[in-house]
Formats: structure tokens, sequence, C-alpha cells
């Protein structure tokens, strides 16, 4: 054994270490003094902060875990109308960022918005502002949140319903299981990592979420955190209540670790995979089976599509005054440096963690990723002030060239940041697929001779072969969403339909900002579009 | 694919390294029209323009942390507290050409940053449920009186034009009866503050509250029909009004800029200062985001035109004040629980 895994063993703990930097530089800045703003925020503001928090998260995790279990459980097990057709539809949800969806809410539902031409034109004047609802404020966020994220829900949810042995679901039916037991007795059970990996994901990004809950004026720990941070200047609070933030993420994984400590989630290998055959509905039911897709579908990507599209066709100046192809270029050289470097590294840490076996890379692993529920504007700055000081202390002291300019407004310095606002993705989602690999396998390739290496490149590598496209196209959507690390770190001269359609959306320019919102869309689902049927693939 | 990226890679970089007759810009005002200024400057000088735009507390970050490295050479945004905010951190340098100092009044720069175009913060009312002689007199401060009660609508307290506003307050009748005013301004409130100044003038318009407090261009932009027939008329529906004419006049903003301490190319950057003030560009400036112009001699938008010009404008609280008191406005306004 001894020297390869040590080479791995290193490799895995330097990747989880780079990632953990700004939670450490957080952790540092706890023992730190603080400006006056604190004394006001405890009497005004805190409690409400962490309510709001509180009551975003609860609601964002409800109904993402009810729209992606229970859209992933009706494809995966019934056959009805359109189902091949929402098996890949109901993905596209993914290429909506939050803030998008929020844009469209509120352009459609406000006051003399869309909702009320359509009726005026529908039914002549008329006052009728005061009858349409406005999705606003906690309600308006929640349901932006969770409509452009239940798809983590959905897809990892679906892809372990897929592996779901046949077996399991016929040894239920044997006993005498009905529909509703077999479902929360075996099924959903048997799922649980795939879910839960789904929910953190969704809980991180709700809690970093800054776009959304600001332009609905909900007052979060991450308003707090911009607030401290910009109109104070008192960083070290922001990054307090980032620390805050992050007791959040440790309590919820600790609360799953506890929860499937005693569960194993590996294939069985006894009698083999045996594909499931699907159950036909009756009409009634799959009416209703229908209807509930077919409603997340329209909710989750046809109303926002329609409201920006609607607005680019009334407004095609905004279209035609784009540079697309700078626009497209800049969008997927991002991408496609990014995503590389996440899904290799993410790949050498997780395998070193499998082959060392070690609790203590496993603790600093899942310590590393919680970086994810830090606002991305914060790990930006995070990351300047990192170089910043790094530049000022070290570099300067040996007398050469400064590296701020190779590290700040560079695509390099872009990619890092990414590297580590996204590496918890990269890597929960290898992590989950390698739980299904069972230690039986690798072993039995240990005494045929394989080396480390080779059990890894010919054993794991094609067994991951569907996770690593599903990780991949996860990474290329949120890279093309991304907003605040771009905006911060970029170059000068340097746009991408994120950023364009930002500047327009901060000048109330919404009906401007349609067009890169729009075009943002189309290319995150032509991403998905193309490589669907590999996740698809049976 | 390899092949395309490797060049795209090595184009980019060749890009960065060819020096060039430039000039940097940091910006927190993302307009359009701003860029197609920023190409006639190219054409008239030679003088490349390079941009980066973002939110302004994050891009002054990067200014700060960047330090003595920095490329930037001018930073531009849309408030005068924040201009104030980033002098005091002793960021920017004197670079207050003749030029500029001919242009601009004094009360619109200070030494070290200068106004580009203002705008007014001004009261919209329903005249359906507002009666026209209650509006006679009408100051700032009377937003804080009980005849309001449940009638006002502005939004939250983070924004920036909220806090510059109360910070002219501050420096116009001091701390503590600003404090009360708050008070009783988030106690006349018809709702909780949400949505943006257009959000407000819509409210007043759909009847959800009589007065609304927002920027003037964005009234101008819904008469202009670029949000479409509904929100056009629903804007009709409502009228500008501006307050403390009968004292120091109608509180004024600004967007300007000013030249980083470690400005690379300053002579450059000085250069395009005053191009944005010449009355090209200043018209251009007008026409696209209807604003006021910063210079004599340049007319309005029409739909400016048509809400007032002959108003009084506030010169006496100096722009420059705005930036002092702005930690101090927040802080009051978060103690009354204004959202």
């Amino acid at each position: 054994m001894g020297k390869k895994i040590n080479i791995w063993y290193f490799s895995s703990f330097l990747i989880s270490i780079v990632v953990a930097i700004p939670i450490i530089t957080v952790f540092g800045s706890f023992f730190e003094t603080t400006g006056s703003y604190v004394l006001i925020l405890k009497n005004t503001f805190l409690i409400d902060y962490i309510y709001n928090s509180i009551l975003l998260l609860v609601g964002v995790l409800i109904l993402t875990f009810i729209i992606g279990v229970g859209c992933a459980y009706l494809v995966s097990f019934y056959n009805f109308p359109g189902v091949n057709f929402f098996k890949w539809a109901l993905i596209l949800s993914f290429a909506v960022p939050a803030y998008i969806y929020a844009y469209s809410l509120t352009a459609f539902f406000e006051n003399y918005g869309t909702a009320f031409s359509i009726l005026k034109n529908l039914f002549g004047e008329g006052n009728y502002n005061s009858y349409i609802p406005k999705f606003d404020g906690m309600m308006g966020a929640i349901i932006s949140i969770s409509f452009s994220l239940f798809g983590y829900v959905y897809v990892l949810t679906k892809a372990s319903f897929h592996y779901q042995s046949q077996n399991l679901i016929e040894l239920g039916k044997n006993l005498g299981f009905s529909k509703e037991k077999l479902f929360f007795k075996i099924i959903l059970p048997s799922a649980r990592p795939a879910i839960v990996a789904g929910l953190s994901l969704v809980a991180m990004e709700t809690l970093s979420d800054f776009g959304s809950v600001s332009f609905f004026g909900v007052s979060t720990l991450t308003t707090g955190i911009y607030n401290a941070w910009i109109s104070f200047d008192d960083l070290t609070l922001a990054n307090r209540l980032s620390f805050y933030l992050l007791i959040f993420i440790f309590g919820l994984f600790i609360l799953e670790n506890l929860s499937r400590k005693k569960a194993q989630y590996h294939t069985q290998s006894k009698g083999g995979f045996k594909s499931k055959s699907l159950i036909d509905l009756n009409s009634y039911k799959s009416l209703l089976a229908f209807s509930f897709c077919m409603i997340v579908f329209f909710v989750s990507f046809l109303f926002p599509v329609l409201q920006m599209l609607y607005w680019t066709v009334i407004f095609p100046k905004h279209l035609i005054d784009l540079n697309l192809i700078e626009l497209f270029s800049n969008t997927m050289l991002l991408v496609f440096l990014s995503s590389c470097l996440l899904i290799v590294l993410a790949f050498i840490s997780n395998y070193g963690n499998r082959v060392s076996k070690s609790k203590f890379l496993e603790a600093l692993n899942t310590f590393s990723i919680s970086g994810y529920a830090i606002p991305g504007i914060i790990l930006a700055v995070a990351f300047i002030t990192f170089i910043s000081w790094f530049d000022n202390n070290m570099i300067n002291y040996l007398e050469v060239k400064s590296i701020k300019s190779i590290f700040i407004g560079s695509v390099l310095g872009l990619i890092l940041v990414y590297f580590i606002r996204f590496y918890s993705l990269a890597n929960n989602g290898i992590k989950s697929g390698y739980l299904k690999i069972n230690y039986s396998i690798d072993e039995s390739a240990y005494l045929l001779g394989y080396s480390k290496f080779k059990t890894f490149k010919n054993i794991h590598i094609p067994y991951l072969k569907n996770s690593i496209l599903l990780i991949g196209i996860l990474l290329a959507i949120e890279i093309i969403k991304e907003l605040p690390i771009t905006l911060i770190m970029r170059p000068f001269n340097f746009e991408t339909f994120a950023t364009k359609a930002y500047v327009f959306a901060s000048q109330d320019l919404l009906e401007a900002a349609a067009a890169p919102s729009l075009l943002l869309i189309v290319t995150a689902s032509f991403f998905i579009l193309i490589t669907s049927r590999y996740i698809l693939k049976d | 694919m390899k092949k395309i990226l490797f060049i795209i890679l090595a184009l980019s970089f060749f890009k960065s390294l060819a020096i060039a007759n430039e000039v940097n810009v940091f910006s927190a005002r993302h307009y359009d029209s701003d860029i197609q200024l920023y190409e006639k400057f190219t054409s008239q000088t030679g003088i490349k323009v390079n941009i980066i735009s973002g939110k302004d507390k994050a891009l002054q970050k990067r200014i700060i942390e960047e330090g003595k490295n920095s490329k930037a050479d001018l930073y531009i945004t849309a408030d005068a507290g924040t201009l104030g905010f980033f002098d005091s951190k002793k960021m920017f340098q004197n670079s207050m050409s003749p030029a500029i100092k001919s242009a601009v009044p004094s009360n619109f720069r200070s030494k070290n940053w200068t106004g580009i175009a203002k705008r007014a913060r001004i009261i919209y009312y329903s005249p359906d449920r507002v009666n026209a002689n209650d509006l006679i007199g009408m100051t700032y401060e009377e937003l804080a009186s009980p005849k309001w009660k449940g009638r006002i609508v502005i939004r939250q307290s983070n924004n920036i034009y909220n806090q510059s506003l109360v910070a002219s307050l501050i420096s116009n009748n001091g701390k503590k009866a600003t404090s009360e005013w708050v008070k009783d301004v988030v106690a006349n409130m018809a709702r909780d503050s949400k949505g943006n100044d257009r959000a407000q003038i819509l409210a007043v318009a759909a009847g959800e509250a009589d007065l609304a407090v927002a920027n003037t261009y964005y009234y101008a932009l819904m008469l202009s029909g670029s949000k479409g027939p509904e929100q056009q008329a629903a804007a009709k529906k409502v009228l500008p009004f501006f307050p403390n004419q009968g004292d120091r006049g109608t509180h004024m903003n600004i967007s300007g800029g000013g030249i980083l301490k470690h400005a690379p190319n300053k002579d450059n950057a000085i250069k395009l200062l005053e191009f944005l003030l010449t009355k090209e560009a200043q018209q251009h400036i007008v026409n696209n985001t209807y604003e006021y112009p910063m210079i004599e001699g340049v007319e309005p938008h029409e739909l400016i035109k048509q809400m007032g010009l002959d108003f009084k404008q506030d010169l006496k609280t100096k722009v420059v004040n705005y930036g002092k008191n702005q930690a101090a406005a927040l802080e009051i306004m978060l103690a009354a629980r204004w959202k």
C-alpha cells in the first residue's frame, strides 16, 4: 500500500484545504472587534434576519422536496401521456437563474404588468391591479428560488430511482405492501442519500442567494452581510454573519450524517440489476400525473421564457444591439475551463478519500464544501483580500513582480473563485456516485492485480460516466448563470450573458435585460438537451 | 475544439499584452448609452475606453485591494454619497482641470470628483386623492405629518438614493430631528417598503398609496412608453411635485466620477471626464437617461421639461455632505425599522 496512498491522500488534502481557505478566513474574523453596526443590528434586525433565513430555507426545502421527488417518482415508476417528454423537459428549469425568475414574476404580476395587459386586452379597460395576486416579499423569494432549484432534487432522485433494484420493490410487493407503503418504506428511504444530497445543495444555494432576496426586499442573513459590508464598511461583521450561516450548514450536515449512519446504500451485487417495468395508470390517474408534471414544467420553465420572449419580441432593438458572438464565446470559455478543472480535481479528491479511508480527510472534505453557503460576492472579496495580503506580505518581501494582476481581473482568477464556489457541487455529485460502487468491486480489482490508478481509470471512471456527465452539465449551467463573482473578478470589457442581463436590470431596464436573459436560458437549455439523452439512457 | 480554445486563449493573452493608448473605467452606472459615448470619445481622440461595470462597493473593494497595481483610472457612479465615501478612503487624486471647474457648479463637485449629470428625488401624488392645495408649500419634512398616515410609499432603507436623501436632511436638521422624522415617515407608510422607484409610482397609480418618493428619470422612463402602453398610461395618472420650493429647494443627487490615486493613464482619464462635460456628450446623456444636464446651455429631454423646469434646486446642501452622513442615515432608518 504505502506510497501510492500518500500521493492520493496528499492531493485530496490539498484540494480540500484550498477550498477551505475562505471558511478559515471567516473563522479568523470571528475574534476581531467590530464596528458599531453590530449594536444597531442586534437591537433591530438580527432576529428578523435569522427568522427570515429559516423561513426561506424551510419554505424552499418543502417546496423543492414536493416538486422534485414528486416529479422524479412519477416519471420513474409510471407510464402516462408525455412521460418521456417530461423526463428531460423538467430538467430545463435548471436553465433559469433565480434572479431572472424573480424579474419575470415581478414583471408579470406587478401593478400594470403583463398580467394587467393580458386582462385588459381580453376584457377591456378596468382596474385589475387589486385582483392580481402580488407574488413579492417572502412568497416571491420562495417561489423564485424553489422553481429554479428543484431540478437538483429531481435529477439526483430520479437517477437514484433508476438504479433502484427491481428486486427490492418485488420483495416489498411479495410482502403485501400497498403502493403507499412501498413508496414510504422502500422507494423513498433507499433514495435518501440522493434526496438529501439534492436538498443540501438547494439549502446552500438558498442561504447564499442574494439576487432574488434583495430584489424582493427580504432581509436574510445574506442581506445583513451585504448591509454590514456595503453600508457600514464592516467586513468583520459581514464575515461574522457568514459564520452564522455556516453554523446553519454544519447543522444540516451533521443531521444528515447522523441520520444515515446505520444505513448502507450500495447496490446489492447478488442477483444483479434488473430494470423496472413502468406501471400503466388508468385515465383519471394519468391525467393527474400529467397535470402535476405539466404545471411544474410550465411554471418553472415556460413562464419565465415566455415573459422574456414577450419583451424581446416587442423590443427587438435590445436583441439586435447585443454582440452575440462575444457574449457566447466568453460564457463558453469560462464554462469549459472551470468544468474541466472542477471535475478532475473532485475526482482526485474523492478517490483519495476512498483509498485512504481516512476519517480526517472525510471530515475536512465535508468542512470545506460547506463554503458553498458563503455568498459568491463575499467569496470573491475574500479571494481578492487574500491575494492582496499574500502579495503585500510575501511577494513584495521577495522583491519580485506583483502577482495581483495575474489573479485579480483575469480569467484565471475568475476560474479559481468559481472553483472554490462550485467545488461542493462537483464533489457531492461524484461522492454520491462513488457511494454506489461497492468496496468489494475495488477489492476484486486489486485481487486481479490492478493498481490503484488502473482501478481508478478502468473501473471507476467508466462506472461513473453518467455521474460525470451529469456533474458537467450542472457545472456548466451554474457557471452560465453565475453573477456576483463574474461581475467583480472579470477582466476589462469582458461581458457574459449574465453580466449583460444584470447591467440592464440594475438600471430598471428589465425589458432590455430580457434578450440576454433569454439567450442565457437558451444556451443553458441547449446544454441540457444535448446531454439529456446520456442521463436518460437506460 | 482544442485548437479553437487555444486560439481564443492566445488571442486574449496577446490582447492584454498590447500596449495601447487607453483609459480604464470602473463604472457602477450602467447605461448602454454611456458605452456609445465612450465609442464617440475613442473615435475623436484615438483613446480606447476599457470598462468594468459592477456593484459600487465591490468595485471599490477591488480598487482598494489592487492598490498601486490597480489599472483603474476613472471611477464612475450614480450617487454623490458613494463618491464622498470613496474619497474619504483617499482613493481619488485631485484632478479637477480648469475646464471641469469652469463647467461644473462648485456645489456639485469636490476637489477630487465631479458630477456628470443631475437627478432630483421628488414626490409624486395622485391628483384624484390628493388635493393640490394640500401640497402648497409641501416639504420633505412634512412627509412626517400625521395627515399622510398610511398614504406614503418609498423604497427600502438599503437604497442609496434614500440614504442620500436622509443624509441631506441630517445635514439640514440634525441627526436627532431627522431620527424623529424617519420614525414618523415609517408610521405613515402605506406598506412595508419594497420594489424600485418605478414600483412606488405605480403603487400610487394603482391606488395603493397617495404619495410616492422617487427619482425624476423613472417617471420620464415610464412616460416615454419604453415600459409599454399600460405603464405609460399609469404614469399619467400620477403627477410630479417638487418639494421645498419655499426654502432650500428640491433634493438633488448626481452621477459623477473621479480619477483614482494610482491611475496609470491620468491624462487620458481627465480628457474623458472633460469630454463627458462637453455640450455634445451632455446632450447625449440627457436624451438617453432623462437626467438633468450638469452644464449650462444644454436642454433636458422633452419629457423632463414637461415635468417642470423652473423649480428651485437645493444648491445650499452641498452634495459633498451626503457621504459624511450616509452611515448615520442608514443607522436611524434601521433603528426606526424602515425595511
